[in-house]
C-alpha cells in the first residue's frame, strides 16, 4: 500500500509540469478574500452557489463519524452549506489525491478535496508542493478564538505545526498532548515510572510489559522525540529541536540525539516480545489500545488528553486505567488542523465550514461526543464559553490539568522528524552497526535528494 | 424430518474418516464466524476472558452514542449506503460484462483466425498484472477525463478483472455446446432470432448464470480499484470494511459490519445453488 502511494506521488510530480487549468471566478474570489476586500456576506453569497463541501478526515473512529453526521452536517445545513464528510483510512491518501489532481492540471475550483484534517508531515508536504489555498485562517469571523499574536508564547502551536510555520494556511481544530496510561490493577502507584530511567528499571524487573507505536507512525515518532528531549546532552530539552535541519546541520543533530537513541537501544531488549526474539511494536493507536486492554503491556502512550475517560466509556480501555505524568517535563503537546488545498472545488462554502468548526459551539459538541480536546485557546474566550468547554470534557483521570501544563514540551521541527525517524529505523529496527553520526549524515543526504 | 434423513444419509454413506474430515472443513469455514458474532455483542472483551466481561446491552443505556449493533444499523455506519452501492455496481458490471463477453466467447469458441492464441493470452493479461499497477495508471487518466470519483469510473475498472473470467467461462460453455442443435433448428425453418432465443440461450443458461454470479461476486469484493476510483467518495462494502478494520483491531461495530458484508455473498451462493441445480440444469439439458 505504501509503495503504491509513493509511486502515485512520483507520478504526480512527473505530471506536475502540465499546464494548470483554473476556474477564473474561483481565483478572483480567492484573491479578493485573501486580500481582505471580500466581506463575509460575499463569502456567504458565493457559498450558496457552490456545491457540497468535501471534508476528508480519518474515519476510523465511530464517535467522530457519529458527531459529523449527527451534529456537524445539520448545523452546517442551517448555515446554508451542505457537508459531504469523506471518511478515509489514512490522511496521506487525501494528500496524494490533491497532488495527483494538481498534477493532472486541476486547479482551484476543479479539484475534489475541499478540506483535510491533518498536521505535521502532511501539512509540510502540501506546503512544499505549493498546494495550499492561502493564509485564510486569520480572516475568518471566529479566528478571534485562536491566539495569533506572535509575542504571546502561547501562540506557538497556532503558528507552528511540527516546527513548520503554518502561515495561517490551516486552522487549529484540536489540541492534543502525549499522555501515558497504566492499568492500576496491574501496576501499583509506587511502581509507576515518571522518567525514562525509572521506565528502564521497571522493565528490567518486569521484562516485556511495555512497547511503543512503531515509527514512522507519528505516535511512535513522538515517543522517540520525548526520549531524545529527555537525554539532550546540553540539558536544554526540546529547545534546539525547533529549528530546521538546514539551520542545525547533520553533525549537531547527531550529537543532540545520540544519547536518546542509545537509551532506546538499551530499552529494546526489555520491550514486549523481545525476550523470545525481536521486540514487537504496535502498528498504530488501535493496536496499542488492544495490547493494553489485553494486559500484554502495562503502559500505553499516545496522543490522548482524555483517552482514559473516552476509552473507559467505549470499552477500549481496561477498568482501572489511569493517566500519569511521563516523561517529566517532556509531555509533547501539539495541535491538529483543518487545511484547504489549493484546488478546492468549493472554497467559499469551505471557509464557512472551517469557521463553524472554530466556533465554541462546535468545539463543545466535538469534545462531548468524541473526547477530542478543543483547538481554540481558552484565554481568548469568555468565562461562559470556558465553562461550557469544561462541562463538556469527559475529564482527566489520574492526572490534573496543572500537572499536564507543568510538563509540556513542543513538537519537533518536521524536517528533523524525518531524520530522527530514519535514524531510528536504521539504528534500532535494522540494528545497524554504523555510528549515529554516520547514520544521521546519510539520512540527511538521502532526504535532501 | 429432513434432518433425520440427512443424518441417516450421513451414517450410511460416509466412513468415519470422511465424517471427521467433513467436520474439520465445516469448522474451518464456520469457526471464524463464532468469535466475530460474540465480538459484535461485546462491550469490553479482553484476554484471557473466554467471553466478554461486559456486554454491549449492559452499557447500551449509559452511552450517549450508539454502540455495537446500534451503530452498525444506524445511518452513521453507512452500511446501507455501501450495500446499495455494492449491489448496484455489481449488477451493472455483470450486465455489461455479459453483453461484451457473450459475442466474444462465441467467436473465440467457434471461429479460427490468425493470432487467436495470442489474442486469448492477451485477454488474460489483466489477471496477471497487479491490480495496484492498473489502478494507479488508470487513476491518472481517469482524473483527466473527469471519471474519477464517479460510478461510471468504478464500473469501468470493475470490468477489467471480471471480463477475463467471464470470457473464459463462456468460451468453455460454447465449446461444449456444439453447433448441431442450432443447425437442426435452422433446417427446421427457425429464423436466426428464434434459434438464439429458443435454442442457444436456454442451452447456454447454466454457464451464463454461473458466470454472471461469479462476476457479481468478484465485483462486490474488489477493494483496491474501487478505493482508487471512488476516491473515498463512493463507498462499497469492501472499502467500508477496510476503513473500519485498518486500525488493526476488531471492535464490536467492526465485527458487526464484517458480518453484514458477508450477507450478499451468502444470499447469492444460495440462489446459485438452487438455480443451477434445479432450474438451469433441469431445463437446459433435459433431453
Amino acid at each position: 500500500m505504501k509503495k503504491t502511494l509513493i509511486s502515485l506521488s512520483v507520478t504526480a510530480t512527473l505530471l506536475a509540469n502540465t499546464a494548470m487549468a483554473q476556474d477564473a471566478d474561483a481565483v478572483a474570489f480567492r484573491d479578493a478574500f485573501l486580500a481582505g476586500t471580500a466581506t463575509w456576506e460575499d463569502v456567504q453569497a458565493r457559498a450558496a452557489e457552490e456545491g457540497a463541501v468535501n471534508l476528508y478526515y480519518w474515519g476510523g473512529s465511530d464517535p467522530i463519524n457519529i458527531w459529523m453526521d449527527r451534529v456537524v452536517t445539520p448545523d452546517l445545513a442551517e448555515l446554508g452549506v451542505t457537508l459531504n464528510p469523506v471518511r478515509i483510512t489514512g490522511t496521506k491518501d487525501a494528500i496524494d489525491l490533491v497532488l495527483a489532481e494538481m498534477g493532472s492540471g486541476r486547479g482551484l475550483g476543479e479539484g475534489s478535496v475541499d478540506a483535510i484534517w491533518l498536521n505535521g508531515e502532511n501539512f509540510a508536504t502540501l506546503q512544499r508542493q505549493d498546494a495550499l489555498f492561502g493564509s485564510f485562517a486569520g480572516m475568518l469571523p471566529n479566528s478571534g478564538n485562536v491566539e495569533w499574536n506572535e509575542e504571546d508564547p502561547r501562540s506557538l502551536l497556532n503558528l507552528r505545526d511540527f516546527g513548520v510555520e503554518t502561515n495561517q494556511a490551516e486552522m487549529p481544530w484540536s489540541g492534543e498532548q502525549y499522555v501515558c496510561a497504566t492499568n492500576t490493577n496491574r501496576l501499583a502507584s509506587e511502581d509507576v515510572p515518571h522518567t525514562f530511567a525509572e521506565l528502564l528499571t521497571y522493565l528490567q524487573e518486569n521484562p516485556g510489559k511495555f512497547t511503543y507505536v512503531k515509527p514512522p507512525h507519528y505516535v511512535g515518532n513522538t515517543f522517540v522525540q520525548a526520549a531524545v528531549y529527555a537525554h539532550n546532552p546540553d540539558g536544554t530539552g526540546a529547545e534546539p529541536f525547533q529549528s530546521s535541519i538546514e539551520d542545525m546541520g547533520a553533525e549537531e543533530l547527531a550529537r543532540l540525539i545520540a544519547p536518546g537513541l542509545e537509551y532506546l537501544k538499551e530499552l529494546d531488549p526489555y520491550l514486549l516480545g523481545a525476550q523470545s526474539g525481536n521486540a514487537l511494536y504496535a502498528e498504530d493507536n488501535a493496536a496499542l489500545d488492544g495490547m493494553f486492554l489485553n494486559g500484554e503491556v502495562d503502559i500505553a502512550c499516545k496522543f490522548g488528553l482524555y483517552a482514559v475517560a473516552t476509552g473507559l466509556n467505549n470499552g477500549t480501555y481496561p477498568e482501572g486505567a489511569e493517566a500519569f505524568v511521563f516523561p517529566e517535563g517532556n509531555m509533547i503537546k501539539n495541535k491538529n488542523y483543518l487545511a484547504i488545498p489549493a484546488n478546492a472545488p468549493n472554497p467559499a462554502a469551505t471557509l464557512i465550514m472551517v469557521d463553524y468548526m472554530t466556533s465554541v459551539q462546535a468545539q463543545v459538541t466535538k469534545l462531548q461526543f468524541t473526547g477530542m480536546p478543543p483547538g481554540v485557546d481558552p484565554w481568548t474566550l469568555t468565562d461562559e464559553e470556558v465553562q461550557a468547554l469544561t462541562d463538556a470534557s469527559p475529564g482527566l483521570i489520574g492526572v490534573t490539568q496543572a500537572e499536564l501544563d507543568a510538563n509540556t514540551a513542543p513538537d519537533t521541527n518536521a524536517s528533523l522528524v524525518d531524520v530522527i525517524e530514519a535514524t531510528w529505523l536504521e539504528y534500532i529496527e535494522r540494528d545497524s552497526t554504523d555510528s549515529i553520526d554516520v547514520i544521521v549524515a546519510r539520512a540527511v543526504e538521502n532526504l535532501a535528494q | 424430518m429432513a434432518r433425520r434423513q440427512m443424518k441417516s444419509a450421513l451414517n450410511t454413506r460416509l466412513s468415519s474418516f470422511q465424517k471427521i474430515y467433513l467436520l474439520l472443513i465445516a469448522g474451518f469455514i464456520l469457526g471464524p464466524f463464532i468469535p466475530l458474532i460474540i465480538q459484535s455483542f461485546a462491550f469490553r472483551w479482553a484476554w484471557p476472558d473466554m467471553l466478554p466481561s461486559t456486554w454491549w446491552l449492559e452499557q447500551r443505556d449509559r452511552s450517549i452514542l450508539p454502540l455495537a449493533w446500534d451503530y452498525v444499523l444506524s445511518p452513521y455506519s453507512r452500511v446501507w449506503e455501501a450495500t446499495l452501492n455494492t449491489v448496484f455496481i455489481g449488477t451493472v458490471v455483470t450486465a455489461i460484462c455479459l453483453a461484451i463477453c457473450l459475442p466474444a466467447a462465441r467467436v473465440l469458441a467457434r471461429e479460427k483466425f490468425k493470432g487467436k492464441a495470442a489474442f486469448e493470452f492477451f485477454l488474460s493479461m489483466p489477471l496477471i498484472v497487479p491490480e495496484a499497477a492498473i489502478g494507479i495508471s488508470l487513476l491518472m487518466i481517469f482524473i483527466k477525463l473527469g471519471l474519477a470519483g464517479s460510478y461510471l469510473g468504478i464500473i469501468i475498472v470493475h470490468l477489467i478483472p471480471t471480463i477475463p473470467y467471464m470470457i473464459r467461462m463462456l468460451t468453455a460453455v460454447y465449446q461444449g455446446l456444439g453447433r448441431d442443435f442450432e443447425e437442426q433448428a435452422m433446417i427446421l425453418g427457425a429464423s436466426k432470432w428464434q434459434v438464439m432465443r429458443l435454442v442457444t440461450l436456454p442451452m447456454l443458461l447454466p454457464g451464463v448464470v454461473a458466470g454472471a454470479l461469479f462476476t457479481f461476486l468478484v465485483s462486490t469484493n474488489i477493494f483496491l480499484l474501487t478505493f482508487f476510483m471512488g476516491q473515498g467518495q463512493i463507498i462499497t462494502l469492501p472499502t467500508l470494511l477496510f476503513s473500519k478494520i485498518a486500525g488493526g483491531t476488531l471492535d464490536a461495530s467492526a465485527a458487526g459490519i464484517t458480518l453484514v458484508v458477508t450477507i450478499p455473498g451468502i444470499i447469492l451462493l444460495l440462489i446459485t445453488e438452487r438455480f443451477i441445480k434445479e432450474e438451469a440444469f433441469g431445463k437446459g439439458f433435459g433431453n
